[in-house]
């Protein structure tokens, strides 16, 4: 009888580990996630195929993060707007969720696309910015639960089709503002006729038309006034994009280490923009000369989402773009000077080549104090099912899961956790988050025309860690923009607070160090976003910390 | 002729055999008179009377509308450079015997041999439907693929040319490049590994293994096979982009420069090579050199997709790569 429970036992083990244990588990249900994701099956326009984004952000100041979830309308329900229904999740602890968007009143009927948050207004609770087609949404945080569309007040309501956001005090005056890529021109009364010539088809099947053949959108720059006021500045400011290029993934970091936060916009079938701030509110785009705007052959590639880190440890900000598939993910090392593509000899290449990548992050997710990478991917014609593949994945595709070797390689582990990460699904946003603060951190995706994912970190064997949340004195609540470098043994690291990145998505912004089996960190410094610093020593590891900016 | 033979067999059938002895007679003498033509012609060819020879086989091809006339008028025509007569001679071929795999098959490699890939590639699919055991159709698919940018669908027909026929040093190199350009290097090096050993002198075949290895980051060997190809064709264009590629890796940017500017001026349309020049120049401080060659890559890349996707438009479902690249 004891044998046969041992034996039992053990299976039940073994069952964890094949699907997951000391991995992630799909725990969307079980944390009352109800949330679908709409757009219509056959995506017959491209304007069906692009939603949506997800954020995680603690609206309601409880040290909890909650979760935002963007939802989309289809070319049919496009006249009625409630047809779509984003959601807000309130974070219970224990992993538990409860939809609170009614109450507070950010459902955002109309046709949703991505998502950043920032304490706008400097009363130090987080503010939600929604990208969409037909005009974005700023809805300000009123403390107890609700927040107030306060989008034509503030003068962010953009129009057209916005897809990616972020703010970032790009004049250091010590406010946010805020930038919004745009996407293609889009007339819902004008639809391009689905499969209407070779343009509109792949490999000989019928497809949805564009980005190719259609025209793109310039972009928007809004400087903020003060007084929740903000002005479009982007022409002047140079990073209009009158050529109209097809923007969506947006990542603000300060990629040569001057001060000044500089902009990578992540742009679908064509150069990518790397605009460089000129300290004087305008900006100039280096992504040639740098590297970064198109593959190592020279070749334009559709760049969906971004994420920038230090993940060579290497003290500068790489970037990663997905792309299209038969387009590698392009992975770009910050030599200082310049970028290296180093895709290939990093090994994260070749294997995202059958893929058309979304949503994607740097995150340690075992602790080991080396950055690894999430990528999640999903085709944009449904079409693709009917037709011979090629190299290509089908529809539906996997995850992609690069285990960080520290070594300048990665290594795809994705099969190694089990059904969780390897289901084939469309998927779109992705944020990364640690939504039971167990120091792990956690997954949530928003899938295309479908339920979302939360996906619970439950790595065993995970190593030491530090969570750290930083408060900005001023108007910049957050932080946003500040880097943090921690030195634990021989392991340095390096965090970036940022509003927006991935695809059309916000991570958590407090700053997360894996440390592997050191026992404290050794030194702790943040540059905050106005040059100042602060030091600590000793910091004791596996605890949150937050750190306020010296008055 | 066919048209003739149907004839007097429909009079044979109805018991005119008067008229049927008479249509027999002429028929025969016709195709007398037409085999002295031709062999009139091969002979004008073996004295080196070229310009003869081809009066000869096109007054033949028009008088007895001679399939073989005209594929052998086109052979010459070919041999003598001119390919536009050539491909004209092979499509009156083709309207007199449209399903003759022989004729067929001559006008596609002409096609492809006269830069107009994409009536190769339908007339390649065609034959590879009629006769999937040839290798050759699926090899000559592949490279006519290659040539309109559809390299997903080149690799499958090159890897249908090989499994038919293994260990073809021309095909493992044609699926080679294939492979490098969808940046699927490890492939590519498996596949010109072989080739090498099956072709050593080839310097194609070299630099294109040498291109896979500096795809793999394996600078050592890409160094190794670039210098070999480069010792007896110091022009060539891949060995030179490659070369370039490794020392931008090995953050050499001077002589990444000169081996760049090398594989542009032989290859003109390498925008490859354009690109990574204005980078290697950008890295040693040459502004002006790295903004002339980033505008000569930009000029070199629209001209490509342009020819790109005016074959993909001509291309019936087989040219049809991903709209969106």
């Amino acid at each position: 009888m004891t044998r046969g429970i041992a034996a039992l036992l053990a299976f039940a083990l073994a069952q964890g580990t094949a699907s997951g244990n000391g991995g992630f588990r799909d725990v969307t249900r079980d944390a009352g996630v109800t949330f679908v994701h709409h757009a219509a099956p056959e995506k017959k326009f491209i304007v069906e195929s692009m939603s949506g984004g997800v954020a995680l952000f603690d609206y309601d100041n409880d040290g909890r993060l909650d979760i935002y979830f963007v939802d989309s309308l289809t070319v049919d329900t496009a006249g009625d707007p409630k047809q779509a229904r984003s959601a807000l999740y309130r974070n219970l602890g224990g992993f538990k969720f409860v939809d609170v968007t009614d109450k507070a009143g950010v459902g955002h009927p109309g046709w949703g696309m991505g998502v950043c948050t920032a304490d706008v207004d400097a009363d130090g609770w987080e503010d939600l910015y929604v990208t969409g087609l037909g005009g974005n949404a700023l809805y300000r945080n009123n403390h107890d639960g609700t927040f107030s569309n306060v989008t034509e007040r503030a003068g962010v309501t953009g129009g057209g089709w916005s897809a990616g956001c972020g703010f970032a005090d790009y004049d250091r005056d010590g406010d946010l503002d805020l930038f919004v890529s745009r996407y293609v021109k889009v007339d819902l009364k004008q639809l391009p006729q689905f499969g209407r010539d070779k343009t509109c088809q792949y490999r000989g099947v019928p497809v949805q038309c564009g980005p190719r053949g259609l025209e793109g959108e310039s972009d928007f720059l809004f400087r903020n006034e003060g007084n929740m006021r903000f002005t479009a500045v982007a022409a002047q400011a140079g990073v209009a994009d009158p050529s109209g290029s097809f923007g969506l993934g947006v990542g603000w970091f300060d990629y040569n280490e001057d001060g000044w936060p500089d902009l990578f916009v992540a742009n679908d079938s064509g150069a990518n923009f790397l605009y460089l701030n000129q300290k004087n509110g305008t900006f100039k785009d280096v992504a040639f000369p740098m590297g970064v705007a198109v593959s190592q052959d020279g070749a334009e590639q559709g760049s969906m989402g971004v994420a920038v880190a230090d993940f060579d440890n290497s003290g500068h900000f790489g970037i990663l773009a997905t792309n299209f598939s038969e387009e590698y993910n392009s992975l770009h090392r910050n030599e200082g000077q310049h970028f290296t593509d180093v895709s290939f000899k990093a090994k994260i290449g070749a294997i995202s080549l059958p893929f058309v990548g979304w949503g994607t992050a740097f995150f340690d997710y075992d602790n080991d104090g080396f950055l690894d990478l999430i990528a999640v991917n999903g085709h944009v014609y449904p079409q693709l099912d009917k037709v011979k593949l090629g190299a290509s994945a089908g529809y539906r595709q996997r995850k992609l899961l690069h285990h960080n070797r520290g070594d300048g390689t990665f290594e795809e582990v994705a099969a190694k956790f089990g059904d969780t990460m390897i289901e084939e699904r469309v998927s779109r946003g992705l944020a990364i988050g640690d939504l039971d603060d167990d120091g792990r951190l956690d997954i949530v995706t928003n899938d295309l025309d479908g339920a979302p994912q939360i996906i619970r970190n439950e790595i065993a064997d995970a190593g030491n860690w530090l969570l750290v949340r930083l408060k900005g004195r001023g108007v910049n609540t957050g932080a946003i923009g500040a880097v943090v470098t921690a030195r634990a043994g021989s392991l340095v690291q390096k965090r970036l607070v940022q509003s927006g990145s991935s695809y059309i998505s916000q991570e958590d912004k407090r700053l997360h160090f894996g440390l592997g089996k050191a026992e404290q960190v050794d030194s702790l410094e943040v540059l905050w976003p106005d040059g100042t610093t602060t030091a600590m020593k000793n910091v004791k590891v596996n605890q949150r910390i937050e750190i306020p900016q010296p008055q | 002729m066919r048209t003739a033979a149907r004839v007097l067999a429909l009079l044979l059938m109805l018991g005119v055999a008067a008229q049927a002895d008479a249509l027999r007679q002429a028929q025969g003498k016709q195709q007398a008179s037409r085999a002295t033509v031709l062999q009139r012609a091969q002979q004008e060819l073996t004295s080196g009377r070229r310009v003869e020879a081809k009066r000869l086989l096109a007054d033949a091809a028009d008088r007895f509308r001679s399939v073989q006339a005209l594929l052998l008028l086109s052979r010459v025509q070919s041999e003598d450079g001119d390919a536009a007569g050539a491909l004209e001679s092979l499509r009156k071929a083709r309207r007199l015997a449209p399903n003759s795999e022989e004729v067929l098959s001559a006008f596609a490699q002409m096609s492809l041999a006269a830069g107009a890939p994409v009536p190769a590639v339908v007339t390649l699919d065609a034959l590879k439907r009629m006769s999937p055991s040839v290798m050759q159709y699926h090899y000559l698919l592949g490279v006519a693929l290659m040539r309109v940018g559809d390299r997903l669908n080149a690799v499958g027909a090159l890897q249908a040319a090989e499994q038919l026929e293994p260990n073809r040093a021309l095909t493992l190199l044609a699926l080679g490049i294939a492979h490098n350009s969808l940046q699927q290097y490890a492939e590519a090096k498996s596949v010109l590994s072989r080739a090498v050993e099956l072709d050593r002198g080839n310097a194609d075949t070299l630099a294109a293994l040498a291109e896979a290895e500096q795809g793999l980051g394996e600078l050592e060997a890409a160094s190794k096979h670039v210098q070999q190809v480069l010792a007896g064709a110091p022009q060539h264009a891949t060995a030179n982009l490659v070369a370039g590629l490794v020392a931008m890796d090995r953050s050499q940017y001077a002589e990444a420069r000169a081996a760049l500017e090398r594989a542009v001026q032989t290859d003109p349309l390498l925008f490859k090579a354009h690109y990574q020049l204005s980078l290697a120049c950008g890295r040693l401080g040459d502004e002006v050199a790295a903004s002339r060659y980033l505008e000569q890559y930009g000029q070199t890349l629209r001209g490509v997709q342009k020819m790109i996707d005016e074959l993909r438009m001509a291309t019936g479902p087989m040219g049809t790569d991903s709209v969106r690249r």
